[in-house]
C-alpha cells in the first residue's frame, strides 16, 4: 500500500503530512499516558506492535496477479486504540522508508494516514459498534481487523486518485483504477489477516485476560463468558 | 476436541484457501508476474500522467537496498524483530500462567475445619 517516494506531488505530500502529524502527536501523548497508567500494557503493546511488524513485512501473492502485504493494525486498534496504533505504524513505515525503499519520507504522511490512521480507525469503530452486542468476541476481532486492512488500501487508492485524476473519468475514473490495483488484491489477504488476528486474540484471552479487562477492551463478564466457552469446549 | 480448536481449524482452512487461490491464479493467469501492488500502482500513475516511471524523482533522497537479496534480508529482519517480541511476551505470559496455577493454595484437612 506504500506510495513510493517521489510518486506524490509535493503539495499532496505536504497535505497528508499535515493530516498525519497531529494524529501522530496525539498518539505519542496517548502512548505515554497508557504506559504511565499501566506498565503491563507494554506487553500487550509489544504483542500488537509485533504483529504489525511481522504482517507488514509479508508480501503475499493475490488473485490479481500481484503481491501485497497485510497491515496487522486492527488488533492494535482494538487493544491499545487507534491513536497509539498510529505510532506503531509510523515506526514500521519509517523503517521501511529508510532501509527498504518502500514508501518514502515525503510520502510517509500519506502512507501513515492510510495504514496508521484511517484503517485502524475504521477497525476501531467496527469493534466499538460490536463490543456490547451478542456478536462473538472473535468475530468482532475478525471483522475489525479485516476491515482495518481493506480500508487502508481503499484510502491509498483515494489518495492517489486525488493526486492523479484520470483524463477520462476524472477522480472517480482514477479511483476505480487504483481500487482495482490495491483494494481488490487485498480482499483475500484481509480475510486471512482477520482470521489470524482473531486466533491471536483467543490466545491473549487464554493467557492474559486480566490486561484486556483492565484496559477495558472487553467487559469482565464477556471475557469470563468467552473463557468459560473455551474451557467447556476443551 | 474439534470445538476446542475451532478457531485454529478456521485459520487453517483460510490459509489453505488462500494458497489454493494463488495456485488457481498461476494456472488461470499464466502471465501473472506477482509484482508488488506498490510497483503496479506506480505503473498506473505513469499511465495516467503519461510520464515514464523513471522520471518520478524522489522529493527526499532515499537509500535503496543494493540488491533484491539484501531487501529480502531486511524484510526478514523486520519480521524477526516482531517474532522475537511476540515469542518473548507470549512465553512470559505462558510461564506466569503456569506459576499461578502451581502456587494456588491447596486446602489441607487441618485448615479445612
Amino acid at each position: 500500500m506504500h506510495i513510493m517516494e517521489g510518486f506524490l506531488p509535493a503539495t499532496w505530500a505536504i497535505v497528508w503530512w499535515l493530516v498525519a502529524l497531529p494524529c501522530l502527536l496525539l498518539g505519542l501523548y496517548r502512548l505515554r499516558r497508557l504506559l504511565s497508567v499501566d506498565r503491563e500494557a507494554l506487553a500487550l503493546l509489544g504483542v500488537t506492535g509485533a504483529f504489525v511488524f511481522i504482517l507488514s513485512s509479508l508480501k503475499l501473492p493475490s488473485v490479481t496477479g500481484s503481491c501485497s502485504h497485510p497491515t496487522g493494525t486492527g488488533l492494535s486498534a482494538i487493544c491499545v486504540g487507534p491513536w497509539v496504533t498510529s505510532v506503531i505504524a509510523a515506526v514500521v513505515l519509517l523503517f521501511q522508508a529508510l532501509f527498504l525503499a518502500h514508501g518514502g519520507l515525503s510520502t510517509m504522511g500519506a502512507n501513515l494516514v492510510s495504514m496508521g490512521i484511517a484503517g485502524p480507525f475504521v477497525g476501531y469503530l467496527v469493534y466499538r459498534a460490536l463490543r456490547e452486542t451478542p456478536v462473538s468476541i472473535f468475530l468482532t476481532v475478525f471483522l475489525a481487523s479485516a476491515l482495518a486492512d481493506l480500508v487502508t488500501y481503499v484510502v491509498t487508492s483515494l489518495e492517489l486518485a486525488l493526486a492523479y485524476p484520470a483524463e477520462v473519468g476524472g477522480f472517480f475514473g482514477s479511483f476505480t483504477l487504483f481500487l482495482g490495483v490495491f483494494a481488490l488484491t487485498q480482499v483475500p489477504l484481509a480475510i486471512v489477516e482477520g482470521v489470524v488476528l482473531a486466533l491471536v486474540f483467543k490466545y491473549i484471552v487464554q493467557l492474559k485476560p486480566e490486561i484486556l479487562v483492565r484496559l477495558g477492551v472487553f467487559s469482565e463478564e464477556r471475557i469470563v463468558a468467552t473463557q468459560r466457552g473455551l474451557a467447556d469446549a476443551a | 476436541m474439534l470445538r476446542r480448536f475451532r478457531l485454529e481449524a478456521i485459520a487453517g482452512v483460510a490459509v489453505l484457501g488462500f494458497i489454493a487461490l494463488f495456485l488457481a491464479t498461476t494456472v488461470m493467469v499464466p502471465s501473472a508476474e506477482f509484482a508488488g501492488s506498490d510497483t503496479v500502482g506506480s505503473a498506473r500513475i505513469s499511465e495516467i500522467t503519461g510520464i515514464p516511471e523513471d522520471e518520478f524523482q524522489p522529493l527526499v533522497p532515499q537509500w535503496a537496498p543494493p540488491s533484491g537479496e539484501v531487501e529480502s534480508a531486511l524484510f526478514a529482519l523486520q519480521a524477526a524483530v516482531g517474532g522475537i517480541v511476540l515469542g518473548y511476551v507470549f512465553g512470559t505470559w505462558q510461564a506466569q500462567r503456569r506459576m499461578e496455577k502451581r502456587i494456588q493454595p491447596v486446602s489441607t484437612p487441618d485448615t479445612d475445619v
